[in-house]
C-alpha cells in the first residue's frame, strides 16, 4: 500500500505538486492520469527521494521509501527508460543494481527472460531501440520482486504487441496483490489496464475513484434513437424541452433518461427500432475534468487565419 | 556497505572510457620510466634521476586518477544512472561513500602497481645495463608512498569536483587548469601582492611537494603537505556532498 499524505513540491515560485493526497491499495492497478506539466512524474521523484519534497510524506507499507533497507525488494520504480549507461550492457546494468541490494545474481537473467531480453543480454544499452529499453527498465523493476511498482509511461515506445504484453502483466502484477501506480497517457489502455485513478491538475489532486465511477462521473452521457418516426418524437421531445441533435436517420437526446424517451415514444404510439444510452470513455472524461488543468493548448489549423495578398 | 561497495565496483569497471582511463594511468608512467631506464646514459645516471622519473610522470598518473574520480560521478548525471543508485541507495552519504571507497582502492591499487612495477622492472634494465642500486635509495619509498596517497586524494578531489557540477566536461576542465593553470596564476599574485611565501599555501602546490625526492622547501615536510592537501580534499568533499544530500536528482 502506498499512502501520500500532503506532499508539496516547489520549484522557486512555481508550485509543482500541490498538497497532494492520495492511497494506491494491493492487488488493484491504480492509474496516474493528469495534463502535460501537472506533476505526475514529479510527484514520483518525490515519493521516492530523488526529489527533495517542501512538505509532506509517501509512505510504503508504512514507511518512508529512505527508510527500507534493501529497497528494491519493497519497491520497484520506473520513471525514465533511458536511466541506464549506454555503454553498459543489459546483463551488468541489472547485475550493479542487483549487487547493491543483496538480490542473487541468478535473478538478473530470470528478469531479463522475463522482459524478453536474454538473448541480448550482451548488448550494450545504447544499441537498444526505446521499446528494448523499456522492457530493460521493467526487468529493473522486477528484479527484487517488489511489493510496489511504480511506472512512469512504461508503454512509451512499445510495439502494440508490447503494450499488450505490459497490460498483462501490470494485471498479473497486481493479481498478486501488488500495488500497482501507472502514468500513461494512452488513456485507451489505461481504461483496460486500471482499476483505481489518480487524477491530478497542475500539481493538486482532482480526483480519486475507480474507472467507472470516474467515466459515470465526468463522462457525457446521451441517448440514442432510432425511429421511422423520427421527427414526430423529436418535435414531441423539443416540446418538452429536451435538447436533441439530429444525425442522418438518428438522434441523440442529451441530458435525459433513456426510460424517459421511451415513454414518450410509447404514450404517443411512436414505434422504435433503437433506444440505447451512450457514455463517453475515459478519454472524454479525462478531457472534461481536466480542461481548466491544461497549461499547454495546441491550436488546429483550420482555426488559422488565412493568407494575406 | 560491502554489497554497495561490490556495486560501485562493478559500476565503475563495466563502463570502457574508465577502463580506458585507468590503462591510460597506469601505462603511461610504466612506458615513461621504462623507455627513460632502456635509453638513458648509464655514466651520467644520478642516484636519484630516475625514481624522479617514475614520480615526475608518475604525477601524471595522479591526474588521470582525478579523472577517473569526475567520470565515476558525472557519467551518473549525464545518463541519468544516478536515480538508478538512488533509488536503490536512498540513504545519499551511504552511496557517496561506497564510490569514494571504490575510487580509493582503485588509484591506490593502481598507484602501488605502477610503483611496484616501474621500479622493479626499471631495477632490473638498470641492472642489465650495470647501473644496480641507483633507482632504489633513500627518501624514495616516502616519495613513492606520497604517491600512492595523492593518487587517491585527487581521484577523490575528481569525485567531489563532478559532484559538484554534475557535468564531465566542465568537471575536467577545473580538476585539469586548477593545478595547471588557476594555482599558477594566483601563486604569481599572491606573490606579488600578499608574500613569496604566500603560494606554498596553495593545495595543488604543497601538495605535489609531497611528490620530490629530497625535503627541500617543504616547511611542512612530506606528510605534512599530503595532509594539508588531504584537508582541502576533505572540505571541498564535505562541501560535495552536503549538495549531494540535498540536491534533486
Amino acid at each position: 500500500m502506498i499512502t501520500v499524505e500532503g506532499l508539496t513540491k516547489k520549484y522557486g515560485s512555481t508550485i509543482a505538486v500541490d498538497s497532494l493526497s492520495f492511497t494506491v491499495k494491493p492487488g488493484r492497478v491504480t492509474g496516474f492520469l493528469g495534463p502535460n506539466g501537472s506533476g505526475k512524474s514529479t510527484t514520483m521523484r518525490c515519493m521516492i527521494g530523488l526529489d527533495r519534497v517542501q512538505s509532506g510524506t509517501a509512505l510504503f507499507d508504512g514507511k518512508l521509501y529512505r527508510e527500507l533497507k534493501k529497497p528494491l525488494r519493497e519497491v520497484g520504480t520506473l520513471l525514465d527508460a533511458g536511466n541506464a549507461h549506454s555503454g553498459r550492457t543489459a546483463r551488468n546494468h541489472l547485475r550493479w543494481l542487483a549487487m547493491s541490494n543483496g538480490i542473487s545474481p541468478k535473478r538478473v537473467d530470470e528478469v531479463l527472460e522475463l522482459v524478453g531480453l536474454i538473448d541480448v543480454a550482451k548488448k550494450r544499452v545504447g544499441q537498444f531501440s526505446l521499446g528494448m529499453k523499456q522492457r530493460l527498465g521493467l526487468a529493473a523493476v522486477m528484479l527484487g520482486d517488489p511489493k510496489v511498482v511504480i511506472l512512469d509511461e512504461p508503454a512509451n515506445g512499445l510495439d502494440p504487441e508490447g503494450i499488450r504484453w505490459i497490460r498483462e502483466m501490470l494485471k498479473h502484477l497486481a493479481s498478486q496483490g501488488r500495488s500497482v501506480l501507472v502514468s500513461s497517457h494512452l488513456l485507451s489502455e489505461m481504461a483496460l489496464m486500471a482499476d483505481d485513478l489518480i487524477v491530478i491538475g497542475k500539481g493538486r489532486l482532482i480526483t480519486e475513484c475507480t474507472v467507472p465511477d470516474f467515466i459515470n462521473q465526468y463522462a457525457k452521457k446521451w441517448v440514442v434513437v432510432k425511429s421511422p418516426q423520427l421527427s414526430s418524437l423529436v418535435s414531441l421531445a423539443q416540446g418538452q424541452g429536451m435538447h436533441v441533435s439530429l444525425g442522418e436517420g438518428v438522434a441523440e437526446f442529451h441530458g435525459v433518461e433513456a426510460a424517459t424517451i421511451g415513454e414518450l415514444a410509447a404514450t404517443n404510439n411512436v414505434v422504435l427500432h433503437e433506444l440505447s444510452t451512450q457514455t463517453g470513455s475515459l478519454e472524454d472524461a479525462f478531457l472534461e475534468v481536466t480542461a481548466d488543468a491544461v497549461q499547454y493548448h495546441g491550436h488546429a489549423e483550420t482555426q488559422s487565419k488565412g493568407f494575406e495578398i | 556497505m560491502i554489497s554497495l561497495i561490490r556495486s560501485e565496483w562493478l559500476k565503475l569497471r563495466t563502463v570502457r572510457s574508465n577502463v580506458t582511463m585507468a590503462c591510460f594511468a597506469v601505462i603511461l608512467p610504466l612506458a615513461i620510466t621504462l623507455l627513460t631506464t632502456a635509453f638513458i646514459d648509464v655514466d651520467s645516471v644520478g642516484d636519484r634521476a630516475v625514481s624522479a622519473v617514475l614520480l615526475g610522470s608518475g604525477s601524471l598518473s595522479v591526474l588521470l586518477f582525478g579523472i577517473i574520480g569526475v567520470l565515476a560521478i558525472t557519467q551518473e548525471y549525464s545518463q541519468g544512472t544516478i536515480r538508478l543508485t538512488l533509488a536503490a541507495n536512498p540513504r545519499r552519504i551511504r552511496a557517496y561513500i561506497a564510490k569514494g571507497i571504490v575510487l580509493t582502492i582503485l588509484s591506490g591499487g593502481l598507484g602501488a602497481f605502477i610503483i611496484l612495477v616501474g621500479n622493479t622492472a626499471g631495477e632490473a634494465i638498470l641492472d642489465s645495463r650495470g647501473a644496480v642500486g641507483k633507482l632504489s635509495n633513500g627518501d624514495m619509498g616516502q616519495a613513492y608512498l606520497a604517491l600512492i596517497a595523492m593518487s587517491v586524494l585527487v581521484s577523490l578531489l575528481g569525485m567531489a569536483i563532478g559532484t559538484l557540477t554534475r557535468n564531465p566536461p566542465s568537471a575536467v576542465t577545473v580538476l585539469v587548469l586548477w593545478p595547471l593553470l588557476i594555482e599558477s596564476l594566483l601563486a604569481g599574485l599572491l606573490t606579488e601582492v600578499i608574500s613569496e611565501e604566500a603560494y606554498k599555501w596553495l593545495p595543488f602546490q604543497r601538495g605535489l611537494n609531497a611528490l620530490l625526492l629530497e625535503d627541500r622547501d617543504m616547511d611542512f615536510g612530506r606528510w605534512g603537505s599530503v595532509g594539508y592537501f588531504g584537508l582541502w580534499i576533505l572540505a571541498v568533499s564535505l562541501f560535495a556532498l552536503a549538495r549531494f544530500k540535498r540536491h534533486d536528482a
